[in-house]
């Protein structure tokens, strides 16, 4: 236990992303607030939402290991890589 | 009308005497919780469905004696597996015993010579192929619902695989079973006799028959199923096109690439990409020339998958696609086999969250009419959108549906969220309306109304025997031979006609 750090509590402020959607961590993408009325959003501490991401990854890599012993992608290949407008 | 008596303290002491006192549950919730399953459900009549008791058998002559009982008092029999249907196969239209499953969930046997695994139908794919790990070996079978459905729904529904493309489907993968007949025998069927043959002549093909039952005509208590070698390496390669054309165009060249390693190809079109962008769930990138998506997905050895996958990602490119990147790719990849994880909610017109349950279309429709069919799809729900202000449409999928030759047609679905809180007897029969012009379409397009849930719910049932023809004749005099009494999971399928009964799947 480290102690209390403000950084781990309080999420960065939010940068809008579409009309509905808004943005406070990379590839995290939230309802904007505004359009959660009659179910309302829940306030998460900075730590939980990692926590969440985290785990999610952790899921999606032990779904891979299920599936097969190895996964080759497209820059395996020489040829991957995110398209620079996609 | 219903035929069917209610349950009497004697009966319950019966089956306590076969099950055991654990094995029989009459308490609120444990019924409540079996009344229902994912697929839009009218939940202001949930009480009217609630099954009288549960029962939890381990062995096939603890089913062959309750079925026997249910049949002598003319009690409705529900078997009931993981509960994770998207139509209505394990809910319990005229009450009476709902049969669960899942303590029947052993591994009786691996048989790595012959290539075979036998299991209780209470096991899950996942959970079993965690067990098949240490021999180098799986059972392929691959729904959405893979960490949580279990094998004897499979049977029941005649699933349909992520990965069919190269292993097959579920009615491919399953080489035999032991099947409880609504009078109680215990039979086992396949590909003609033996429980591990994978092609026989020999007599009728009964396999095919009890597939996709439903429930109709039995309660499966033991499967024999395929092995595979476990894949050595799996590449997963998601492209997008500036139209949904373009993306059709290119799913139909990398579907007919004839690659056997090839699982599948997805093709998603652009009413889906405005659902995956407008929260949280996204991962597909937002440029407005990103218009619709398509997957694919090999698995097989490591000398196999290399080679494939340059020509997955030359065909890809040459058919109009830009890959969408690795992270994208494998990422949204690993996510497919367990969609049961995302959670529900959809929009108003306002753009107000509020939760959903999730309507899954399935039609299997030919690679020619998938145009046409969704242009009609979403202009049907759109209408009833307006009208009803709980229906919220999350877009289209199209899945190659074939098993080894994936080109010819495609498991196609619409996603519809559905705001149950909202529905009364008032708008219930606009939400029925919707689903049966949508299964419509998919006949009118030469197709089939579902390719993997099976057709149950109202709104689908009746039109299976516009569907089958002549075939629901033969449909009926199997399920009055096999079923004389229609205790045999009653109101599904139309089958009641069967019996001089002509009821409508929800009262």
């Amino acid at each position: 236990m480290i102690g209390f750090r403000l950084s781990a509590q309080k999420p960065p402020e939010a940068r809008r992303i579409t009309d509905d959607v808004i943005q406070r961590f990379e590839h995290i993408y939230e309802v904007d607030p505004a359009k959660m009325t009659i179910i309302e959003q829940q306030d998460m501490p900075a730590w939980d939402t990692m926590r969440i991401v985290d785990s999610r990854w952790e899921h999606l890599a032990w779904m891979h290991d299920h599936w097969a012993d190895a996964v080759l992608t497209a820059e395996d290949l020489g040829e991957g890589g995110p398209h620079p407008d996609g | 009308m219903n035929t069917f008596v209610a349950i009497g303290d004697t009966v319950v002491d019966e089956l306590r005497a076969i099950l055991g006192d654990e094995g029989v549950l009459i308490g609120k919730a444990a019924r409540y919780n079996r009344t229902r399953v994912p697929a839009p459900f009218p939940v202001h009549r949930w009480a009217e469905y609630v099954p009288d008791l549960v029962v939890l058998p381990r062995t096939a002559e603890q089913v062959s004696e309750v079925v026997k009982l249910a049949n002598r008092e003319r009690i409705p029999v529900v078997p009931r597996a993981g509960g994770t249907g998207l139509n209505d196969g394990a809910l319990p239209l005229k009450r009476g015993i709902v049969v669960d499953i899942k303590r029947m969930n052993q591994i009786k046997e691996v048989d790595l010579v012959d290539r075979t695994v036998t299991v209780g139908p209470g096991i899950n794919m996942l959970k079993l192929n965690e067990e098949l790990r240490k021999h180098n070996v799986m059972f392929p079978d691959d729904p959405a619902s893979y960490p949580c459905s279990l094998v004897g729904g499979r049977i029941g529904t005649s699933g349909w695989s992520l990965i069919g493309g190269r292993y097959g489907h579920t009615r491919d993968l399953v080489i035999s079973f032991q099947i409880v007949l609504p009078t109680g025998e215990i039979i086992e069927v396949g590909d003609g006799g033996g429980r591990k043959i994978r092609k026989s002549s020999s007599g009728f093909q009964l396999k095919h028959l009890f597939m996709g039952h439903q429930g109709t005509l039995g309660i499966v208590t033991e499967a024999t199923l395929e092995l595979v070698p476990r894949p050595e390496m799996e590449f997963a390669a998601f492209f997008h096109y500036p139209s949904y054309t373009a993306a059709w165009e290119s799913t139909g060249a990398l579907a007919k690439s004839g690659l056997a390693s090839l699982g599948g190809v997805v093709l998603f079109d652009e009413y889906k990409l405005r659902y995956l962008r407008r929260d949280d769930e996204a991962y597909i990138p937002r440029p407005d020339h990103v218009r619709a998506v398509v997957a694919t997905a090999l698995y097989g050895t490591r000398d196999e998958v290399e080679p494939a996958a340059r020509r997955i990602m030359r065909i890809g490119r040459e058919s109009g696609g830009t890959y969408l990147g690795d992270e994208i790719s494998s990422g949204d990849w690993a996510s497919r086999h367990d969609r049961y994880a995302t959670p529900l909610h959809g929009r108003l017109d306002t753009g107000e969250v509020v939760p959903m349950s999730w309507h899954c279309e399935d039609a299997s429709i030919n690679y020619s009419q998938l145009p046409a069919v969704m242009e009609k799809w979403h202009a049907i729900t759109a209408r009833y959108a307006e009208k009803t202000g709980i229906l919220d449409d999350w877009g289209m999928f199209a899945y190659t549906n074939g098993a080894y030759k994936p080109w010819g047609d495609y498991l196609t679905e619409i996603d519809i969220g559905i705001w149950e809180q909202k529905l009364s007897d008032d708008n219930w029969p606009d939400w029925v309306a919707c689903k049966r012009e949508i299964a419509q379409v998919a006949l009118d397009h030469g197709g089939s109304i579902t390719a993997c849930h099976g057709a149950t719910r109202e709104g689908d049932a009746e039109l299976i025997p516009v569907e089958m023809g002549g075939g629901f004749d033969v449909m009926l005099k199997i399920k009055a031979a096999l079923d004389p009494n229609n205790i045999m999971n009653p109101g599904k399928y139309e089958l009641d006609r069967a019996y001089g009964l002509d009821e409508k799947v929800f009262r």
